[in-house]
């Protein structure tokens, strides 16, 4: 029982703190520049002011906030659909090449997107993909991470419960889709939420592949007009906050799948 | 599980392996058909979009090469060699591992001991828990920095003034630097492994666990017996990711200190940066990207390993 | 199987949707490109990238300016980004290495000629430089004449220039009683006038810190680099700048100055801090220098400022301060076609030449004119009274050094080398040495 207090109060003081930057930056969004850079805090926005809004949407904001939620849409489906297939084959089929395949997986993973981006942008221009989206999408769901989580889910399928699909004389996608995809749905959520996201924050990729206004995502937008020796901190606040919008929705959207997960996990038995 | 599973020793599964799996030849070239169909969707953007232009970084990892391309010279393993010689690579080196063996433990035991606590509780509550660790990857490193800049302010920032230690200079202090740098990774890495180990812990046979309770299991045991080994797959995962994280640690470095004071926070991903992008030292900074993907490649090795007897 | 064809057809088809659809501005952008053929009567569409120099970092004063050089140039279609100084870098060596690089590009001699023109990747420029606009340049600086080229060949066309200074919090120097200590007139001090200063200023306890030497970062280091050189009037490289000298005796003795003034609390030094995060301490008053100051960025901080930052040279010995300059112009990408180089020029004659428009591109910049036959741009207009006090540091304009060899490495060492005397306790002259090893090496 005390265990499980301090548990909660440590719990709760945790979130404060990790609330706090979000606090911060929201509250920051309505302040001006001089209250937010006052050497003294203030806690709460006491004059508050939409100026930092309205200086964003000066600028294509709303352009930039729909390339950004067409990205990262796009790759989360993409994603989604080719990870959970190949995880489950990864996981749960011996061929050949399997290993050597896997240890590919792990070496691309582990090399640095900031090396790998020349030939990439190389490949993009060959492509004439330059300044669409699609030169972000692609690679995003290239990146094998979602392959590696999805395969990490599919272990835990029971062998048995295949084997029985096959006895019944369920097809190879019968399986996949029917027995196959329900057990590991909430890693498929999981996945949707971190590929959202991922490609969301994927600042340096949008930075090396997007140049035009018009195909700018948020952040880079936001980027762009800072000064040289001058940051507009409410700006950045302003453009973290109603980028933060979407983020929690799409997080919100995909709790249920999580519950699902959950439940399953009991009628398993 | 992950029986075949083993990165870095490459070893395949051999044809009379399948043998003794009572497996007819016909048979396994039908499932190794179907797993590449199964395959194919994903492998086309792999191999497009990011086999390709690896073995293209490979390639140019031999070259010396600027953006004056017409100078562009096949040096071989120079780059290699210039890399073994190079005392701020290997300052970079040490601080990168240093994350890592700090970050990587404590984001996996503090994200398994969150998930633990908050995967029984109400829908609400949970939700509440889960998303509240994951706001810092939803704000994004640009403006989480803004603030933590703004915290660790030496004049008027919020934690000298809480602390009565104005004038202290975090970020700018050899010694507190880097754990600056790793306290404010540690935030924005929990939270994915938390909604993954709520989820693994949600996904664990409730069967087994009651059986055991039934038994007169005492949580402890429940937990370290039943529970653990079946989200081994989730925490392989966890490590695995962490440790390409943190290796790979590097906005926010740019963003709080540029590797300073002194070198004390400069990354190798800080370094390759810097060299393919400052100094436009193509070939070099491949050379370094291939380095390091090594090293994170066997350092995932070990953990597979590990991972797989810890299990046995 | 059915339901798996059927999604895979599904997405194909909105992959070709998104595809086709995002790339329809592309096709309109090849015509352009086969201009190469047939150069009459087609329209050549040219592209230019600025860093927010100015109003030339703002969106809504370019489509003017554009729109202005479209009306003159009937068959020139222009494009404009604006690229920031945090990650334009960044994306200009990406464009030039994987393509994709814009035909005009806005910025200082030490991007354009030492480190693009110098790799062949820039067009030679030499015959916008007629003899009438090279002596009308060279009347208000040789500098600016030398470095715009390399090896004899010109890749910059020069619009602007300033000198980067220091700035005052007049009314803290006023309160703390230091203001005997500088001429307000000329805008100089002596060194022992800057040290009585700031101790003054400490003495006064009107703010938490006198002043903040940066020691971190990427940017702003010709602020710290002017004041170590002033203190005893070093030189920084020699004079036909193929070999760093910062380790010179006068300035290992302005270090260890320097280092003295932190000990005794009249500067401190923070390794944690770039020039932008001094300038914001300066702005809200926590400090009441900044050794980052210049036209531009007292506009940008107009806003924040709550007293009058007062622009000031830095402090020398011998009463002749030696300031960094700041150059900005244009130079072109080479991009294979005759006719997008030809379009470029017309526009950079567009921007500098044209007798309307000349002045009011420099204005938009907030800096001076390169060409000293343009005169004081600013007499009459409202931003008279803010260019004032910049022009008359003009004169103090010092060597523009900035062309010598592996600037963007002196950069990282001249910080270390900061972060090494301030913050580690190295010995100055063992950390200048190590900066002139390091930056020699690089100079090639």
């Amino acid at each position: 029982m005390v265990y499980r207090v301090i548990t909660i109060i440590l719990l709760i003081l945790l979130a404060i703190f990790f609330i706090f930057p979000l606090y911060w930056i929201i509250t920051g969004s309505f302040k001006d520049a001089l209250t937010i850079n006052a050497r003294t805090p203030q806690w709460f926005p006491l004059n508050p002011i939409l100026d930092n809004y309205v200086k964003l949407f000066h600028q294509p904001a709303f352009r930039w906030l729909l390339n950004t939620v067409v990205m990262a849409v796009g790759s989360l489906i993409l994603t989604c659909f080719t990870a959970s297939l190949a995880g489950y084959a990864l996981a749960k089929k011996r061929f050949f090449g399997k290993a050597v395949l896997f240890t590919i997986i792990i070496c691309a993973m582990a090399l640095p997107k900031q090396v790998i981006v020349i030939p990439l942008l190389q490949e993009m221009q060959f492509l004439g993909l330059r300044d669409n989206l699609l030169s972000v999408i692609l690679p995003t769901v290239g990146w094998p991470f979602g392959v590696f989580l999805m395969k990490q889910f599919s272990e835990t399928i029971p062998t048995e419960i295949l084997e029985a699909a096959r006895i019944d004389g369920a097809g190879e996608l019968r399986t996949f889709f029917s027995v196959v995809f329900p057990m590991i749905k909430p890693g498929v959520g999981a996945l949707a939420i971190f590929t959202f996201v991922n490609s969301w924050n994927d600042y340096f990729l949008q930075l090396i592949m997007l140049t035009k206004r018009e195909s700018l995502t948020l952040p880079l937008g936001i980027a762009k007009m800072q000064g040289e020796m001058s940051s507009d901190f409410g700006l950045i606040m302003a453009g973290a906050a109603l980028a933060a919008v979407p983020i929690v929705v799409v997080f919100i959207a995909f709790q249920k799948y999580f519950t699902q997960g959950i439940a399953m996990g009991a009628v398993k038995g | 599980m992950a029986q075949t599973a083993v990165a870095g020793t490459g070893r395949k599964p051999a044809p009379p392996k399948m043998d003794s799996h009572g497996r007819s030849r016909a048979l396994a070239r039908r499932e190794t058909v179907s797993a590449y169909l199964f395959l194919l969707p994903s492998l086309i953007f792999f191999i497009g979009f990011v086999v390709v232009p690896m073995g293209i970084c490979f390639v140019y990892s031999f070259l010396d090469m600027g953006i004056n391309k017409a100078a562009t010279t096949f040096v071989g393993f120079a780059n290699y060699i210039e890399m073994w010689n190079d005392k701020t690579f290997w300052q970079g080196f040490w601080n990168t591992v240093l994350i890592v063996v700090v970050s990587v433990p404590a984001v996996t035991a503090f994200s398994l001991w969150v998930g633990n606590s908050i995967y029984k509780m109400k829908p609400i509550p949970r939700s509440f828990y889960r998303c509240v660790f994951y706001l810092p990857v939803v704000t994004g490193t640009v403006a989480v920095t803004v603030v933590w800049k703004w915290m660790f302010n030496p004049y008027n920032g919020l934690l000298n003034q809480v602390t009565g230690n104005i004038g202290f200079d975090w970020l700018g202090n050899p010694h507190t630097a880097i754990w600056c740098i790793i306290m404010i990774l540690f935030t924005t890495s929990i939270g994915q492994p938390i909604v993954l180990y709520v989820a693994a812990l949600g996904n664990v046979d409730q069967s087994l666990v009651e059986a055991a309770e039934v038994d007169g299991a005492t949580r402890r045991q429940v937990f370290w017996r039943i529970k653990w080994p079946q989200i081994m797959p989730t925490t392989l995962y966890i490590l695995i990711i962490t440790t390409i994280n943190s290796f790979q640690c590097f906005a926010l470095i740019q963003l709080l200190t540029s590797g300073g004071p002194s070198g004390t926070t400069s990354t190798i991903m800080y370094y390759i940066f810097d060299m393919a992008y400052k100094y436009n030292r193509f070939g070099y900074a491949n050379a370094m990207g291939v380095i390091l993907a090594l090293i994170i490649a066997a350092f995932s090795a070990v953990q597979f390993k590990l991972a797989k007897t810890d299990n046995a | 199987m059915k339901k798996l064809i059927a999604l895979l057809l599904a997405l194909i088809m909105v992959f070709a949707l998104v595809a086709c659809g995002e790339a329809t501005p592309e096709t309109s952008e090849n015509p352009p490109a086969t201009t190469d053929e047939t150069p009459t009567g087609e329209e050549v569409t040219i592209t230019i990238w600025t860093y927010p120099i100015g109003k030339f970092g703002d969106d809504a004063t370019m489509v003017e300016l554009i729109g202005k050089f479209e009306a003159a140039h009937p068959g020139i279609k222009v494009e404009h980004e604006l690229i920031d100084y945090t990650n334009g870098d960044t994306q200009v060596t990406s464009a030039i290495t994987g393509g994709g690089t814009p035909d005009i590009i806005m910025e200082g001699p030490e991007r354009l000629v030492t480190n693009w023109g110098k790799n062949g990747v820039m067009v030679d420029l030499s015959d916008l430089w007629t003899e009438e606009i090279t002596a009308d340049i060279a009347a208000t600086s040789e500098a600016v004449v030398s470095a715009c080229q390399y090896n004899g060949v010109y890749y910059e066309y020069p619009l602007c220039m300033t000198t980067h200074c220091m700035a005052i919090n007049y009314e803290v120097f006023e309160q703390a009683g230091a203001l005997q200590y500088i001429d307000e007139e000329t805008r100089t001090w002596s060194t022992d006038d800057f040290v009585s200063a700031m101790e003054a200023v400490r003495d006064s306890g009107l703010v938490a810190v006198p002043g903040i030497i940066y020691c971190g970062g990427q940017g702003g280091d010709q602020g710290t680099r002017a004041l170590v050189n002033n203190l005893y009037s070093g030189t920084y490289t020699n004079a036909d700048h193929t070999e760093y000298t910062a380790n010179s005796a006068e300035n290992v003795q302005a270090l260890q100055l320097l280092v003295d003034m932190v000990g005794s609390g009249a500067l401190n030094a923070n390794a944690g801090f770039q020039a932008t995060e001094e300038l914001q301490q300066f702005a809200n008053g926590t400090c009441a220098v900044t050794f980052c100051w210049n036209a531009s960025n007292k506009t940008n901080y107009a806003e924040q400022v709550t007293f009058t930052p007062f622009a000031m040279a830095f402090p020398t010995d011998d009463g002749v301060p030696e300031l960094c300059g700041g150059i900005w112009g244009f130079g072109i990408f080479d991009n294979g076609s005759d006719a997008k180089i030809e379009a470029a020029k017309d526009f950079i004659r567009f921007v500098c030449d044209d007798e309307t428009q000349a002045a009011e591109s420099v204005r938009l910049t907030g800096f001076f004119p390169v060409r000293a036959s343009l005169g004081n741009v600013y007499a009459g207009t409202e931003q008279e009274a803010d260019a004032e006090e910049f022009l008359k540091l003009m004169p103090f304009l010092g060597d523009y050094y900035n062309v010598i060899g592996g600037w963007s490495e002196q950069r990282t060492n001249w910080f270390n080398m900061l972060q090494n005397v301030f913050i580690t306790g190295t010995d100055p002259q063992t950390a200048a040495d190590e900066f002139v090893e390091a930056s020699n090496a690089n100079i090639g």
